[in-house]
């Protein structure tokens, strides 16, 4: 009797041990989490404890996507909100970036896949642009040209995304895409070259489905 | 007797097991470093034959995890690796030999192929220097990427002690 007694105990014991455990880690998680919202005005990577790949936190995640109007490759203004409404991929990019063209013809095809359903791309240009030079800057806008001319995009082009650096908590690494959903609220980001699933995963998530 | 010090041992076993599991999710969080990308090594000094045609190899390593793109890229809108020496500093970088890039694919596009370095990797500077001593800060431009990520294009600081003799 006693010795049941005592071995009870230490099953009890060790069951404390790993729920105090599992409490703490979930609390600290949660702690974590809420920090770097908080804290934190630039996306970081953050590691995976499992060792999978790190998963990119967003300072914007749930918040409105910041606003902008820049220049397409015509000249014209294109402004955020002119797509209000509809789930919107703000992929950023650079005629320099390699991994950005690996992950365009799947924009493309995801594009033509949900774009029926109120879905468009933007993808914008992070190159460096000298506008104090015309004859560079000119020179540039025609390399970003030739870049997205080769890669067939045809969804909008936009430049001048360097300038959004800070709105979008850092643009030093590419490719970098926010998922807005139809109410203008950015509901994921990546950072990086990931997978045609994932991105659609993403973008059904901005849909609402 | 011997039953409940086994138990008891097990306990703390699995105790410290639980313990050690939390301390690893805690570890796991936070953000990696940024990379540096670049770091010139050496030499930091060589002496040369004044007014003469001479060659310095200048000594590079790309961080681990990292590789930058070639001097021959084969996307023409990559941007490749070029050294370039400032005017005005009494050596004038007359020719420049890069190594030939390896073979490098992005994981999901194992089709494509990037000349990039990799590692430690040498850049023949074939100068000629005038008398004296000249402190040559060259540039070397470059623009690296990881296996998921590219960063903007950047400079590091190629720091030669050159001495014409």
């Amino acid at each position: 009797m006693k010795r049941n007694t005592i071995v009870l105990g230490v099953v009890l014991f060790i069951l404390a041990t790993f729920a105090w455990a599992g409490w703490a880690n979930f609390e600290y998680r949660q702690q974590a989490a809420q920090l770097r919202l908080a804290s934190v005005d630039r996306g970081m990577l953050i590691a995976d404890p499992q060792g999978g790949p790190p998963e990119y936190v967003s300072p914007l995640a749930g918040k409105p996507a910041p606003a902008f109007a820049l220049e397409d490759l015509s000249g014209a203004k294109v402004a955020l909100s002119s797509f209000k409404g509809k789930a919107v991929l703000i992929n950023f990019w650079a005629t320099w970036c390699a991994p950005c063209k690996i992950e365009t013809p799947w924009l493309i095809e995801l594009r033509n896949q949900y774009g029926p359903q109120g879905f468009e791309v933007l993808g914008i240009s992070a190159d460096d642009l000298d506008r104090n030079d015309a004859k560079r800057f000119s020179e540039e806008k025609d390399e970003i040209a030739q870049s997205a001319t080769k890669m067939h995009i045809p969804y909008p082009v936009l430049i001048d995304g360097a300038t959004l650096s800070d709105a979008y908590g850092g643009l030093d690494e590419l490719p970098m895409s926010f998922y807005v959903d139809r109410n203008g609220v950015v509901v994921a980001a990546q950072m990086g070259l990931t997978s045609k699933s994932e991105i659609e995963g993403n973008i059904k998530k901005a849909m609402g489905q | 007797m011997v039953h409940i010090k086994a138990t008891f041992g097990l306990t703390l076993v699995l105790a410290l097991g639980a313990v050690s599991a939390l301390g690893q999710a805690v570890k796991g969080q936070g953000s990696p470093a940024k990379p540096g990308a670049v770091e010139f090594l050496y030499p930091e000094q060589v002496t040369v034959e004044a007014d003469k045609p001479a060659v310095v190899k200048l000594h590079f390593r790309v961080a681990e995890g990292m590789h930058i793109n070639s001097h021959a890229p084969k996307d023409e809108f990559l941007i490749p690796t070029t050294l370039d020496f400032p005017d005005g500093t009494g050596v004038k970088l007359e020719k420049a030999d890069y190594p030939v890039g390896g073979e490098y694919s992005f994981p999901g596009d194992p089709g494509s192929k990037l000349s990039v370095y990799v590692g430690q990797f040498e850049i023949e500077a074939h100068i000629r220097a005038e008398k004296g001593n000249h402190l040559v800060e060259a540039k070397l431009r470059y623009q690296a990427c990881n296996n998921a990520q590219c960063f903007p294009p950047r400079t590091a600081a190629v720091a030669v002690d050159v001495i014409g003799k």
